[in-house]
């Protein structure tokens, strides 16, 4: 299903979509109960302020969310997950604005399971602040949270902070979390600039390979090709910035 | 033709390179030796640009034109290439995606992937390199020996003028170092490719055959020859030079290495 967000009506999710956001006030609310793909493409040059709310009932729901624009972003996305059900998160945001993102997962009920692995690259003038936190409440035995979080600056950021935090009030889980932050290593630049990639283009080539989804992923989604080649114009401009 | 005049490189506060001069024009092939520490590899690096070292005096042409004025990525494109002692790992990237971001950057429009494609194949095949190199990540889980035969597939991709080869033989047996060779001889024959070759085994120069030879000793070119420069002091070693020009040459300094002492023992037996 194809998605196109122009105001601040509440929408409402419960299959494969791909979402356009292009309002800058957004709320979405997620009932899952069958397996699901959701693309959440933000378009928008003003600041967007997205809160996400719902539950993923005993089926496997991805969630994909890539924000590549200059503008601010606050989002707040708290998400239940209810009895055998396992939500995927995968987020890529990029840019040189103020970014506020909040993960509040709950792991709700017995053998609930979250996998969310955030991207995020803060570049010049940017100010990034993600908290992932993952909690799994009293009672939802045999349930799993892994966080995966890796942060990249270049240039001069104002400040990134990535912070992954579980919360965990059940025994017989598993959960982990880990946090990669850092910038460029000189040296990979150097070998980089040494076979004729100048610096924008190889910070271009490593969020492109590293960070950014891969062309199957696309393929999964309407408007896919469009949005890959939307997301990789973006990449491009804030590279060449 | 690359021309170096009285270059003067430091690092830090250390004056490495002490007045170099040095010519290599297309189709030479220039064996650049001397003990460890005394500034072949610093040599290399400074033509590539590599910013931990600062040029204070002299300067480098490449056909006629300011290297030094150069970004790193220019002169790569134009012409001058690299094959590192250590090259560097890139999680993430594939050799493929790098090296077809690293040709595009040199021409007005992109090569087709069909003929990358073919051009890659082909120099796996002939570098007996593993298939699925293409799809790997740049060096990344590389043994010592896929890292300097990814460097000369790279420098194969590239098609670069003056090709810079620093101790490219390190970690390979013998018979990948008669693969790389025949691989760079065939370069060299298809585009009169010159080359600047620091390596410490008479070996792979046998294979290569320099047509010049240069020692370097503290930061200086003290001798200069040919191929037999080469083989005298594979048999008789640096010491009749520094006897002969009573020089001396700089120790390698290596960092030192602090024992932990019991904090490294298993105390938990």
């Amino acid at each position: 299903m194809l998605i196109d967000i122009t105001n601040d009506s509440p929408v409402k999710i419960s299959e494969s979509s791909t979402v356009f956001i292009h309002n800058s006030n957004v709320n979405i609310e997620y009932a899952f109960s069958a397996d699901s793909r959701v693309l959440i493409y933000c378009d928008t040059d003003e600041k967007l302020v997205l809160n996400e709310t719902g539950y993923v009932n005993g089926c496997h729901v991805e969630i994909n969310y890539l924000h590549l624009d200059h503008a601010d972003l606050k989002q707040n996305t708290n998400i239940d997950i209810l009895s055998n059900g396992l939500l995927t998160i995968n987020s890529t945001y990029l840019g040189v604005g103020d970014k506020d993102i909040v993960f509040d997962i709950f792991n709700r009920e017995y053998n609930s399971e979250l996998d969310i692995t955030n991207n995020v690259v803060a570049l010049d003038d940017a100010k990034l602040t993600l908290d992932c936190i993952g909690t799994i409440v009293k009672g939802a035995k045999s349930s799993k949270c892994h966080q995966k979080n890796r942060c990249l600056t270049m240039g001069n950021p104002k400040s990134a902070k990535v912070l992954p935090v579980l919360n965990i009030d059940e025994n017989d889980v598993e959960a982990s979390h880990s946090l990669s932050s850092g910038t460029i290593d000189d040296e990979v630049l150097f070998y980089m600039n040494s076979r004729g990639l100048n610096s924008a283009q190889a910070l271009n080539l490593i969020i492109k390979s590293y960070l950014m989804p891969d062309d199957e992923f696309y393929e999964g989604f309407e408007e896919g090709k469009n949005i890959q080649i939307s997301a990789n114009r973006k990449v491009d401009d804030l590279c060449s910035m | 033709m690359l021309e170096i005049k009285d270059l003067h490189v430091t690092a830090g506060d250390k004056e490495i390179l002490k007045g170099i001069n040095l010519t290599v024009n297309d189709g030479e092939i220039h064996a650049i030796m001397g003990p460890n520490g005394n500034g072949k590899s610093t040599l290399l690096q400074t033509i590539m640009g590599h910013p931990s070292y600062t040029v204070t005096k002299g300067e480098i042409l490449y056909n006629g034109e300011d290297v030094l004025k150069m970004s790193v990525d220019e002169r790569s494109r134009k012409g001058i290439f690299l094959a590192m002692q250590y090259p560097k790992e890139i999680a993430g990237v594939t050799n493929s995606d790098f090296l077809r971001a690293a040709i595009n950057s040199r021409l007005e429009k992109n090569i087709s992937l069909f003929k990358f494609i073919k051009e890659i194949d082909k120099n796996i095949a002939k570098l007996k390199m593993k298939e699925d190199l293409a799809h790997r990540f740049v060096n990344d889980g590389f043994s010592g020996g896929e890292k300097k035969r990814n460097e000369i597939l790279q420098m194969m991709m590239l098609h670069p003028s003056l090709g810079m080869l620093d101790e490219i033989d390190s970690g390979l047996d013998v018979d990948a170092i008669k693969l790389v060779s025949d691989a760079i001889l065939d370069l060299k024959n298809e585009s009169n490719l010159g080359l600047m070759i620091v390596s410490h085994y008479e070996r792979f120069f046998t294979m290569i055959q320099p047509t010049h030879s240069h020692v370097i000793v503290d930061g200086k070119i003290v001798v200069e020859g040919d191929s037999e420069l080469v083989y005298k002091i594979d048999t008789d070693g640096y010491d009749w030079l520094y006897n002969e020009l009573k020089i001396q040459p700089v120790k390698e300094s290596r960092p030192l290495v602090y024992s932990l002492g019991t904090c490294a023992r298993n105390t938990r037996g």
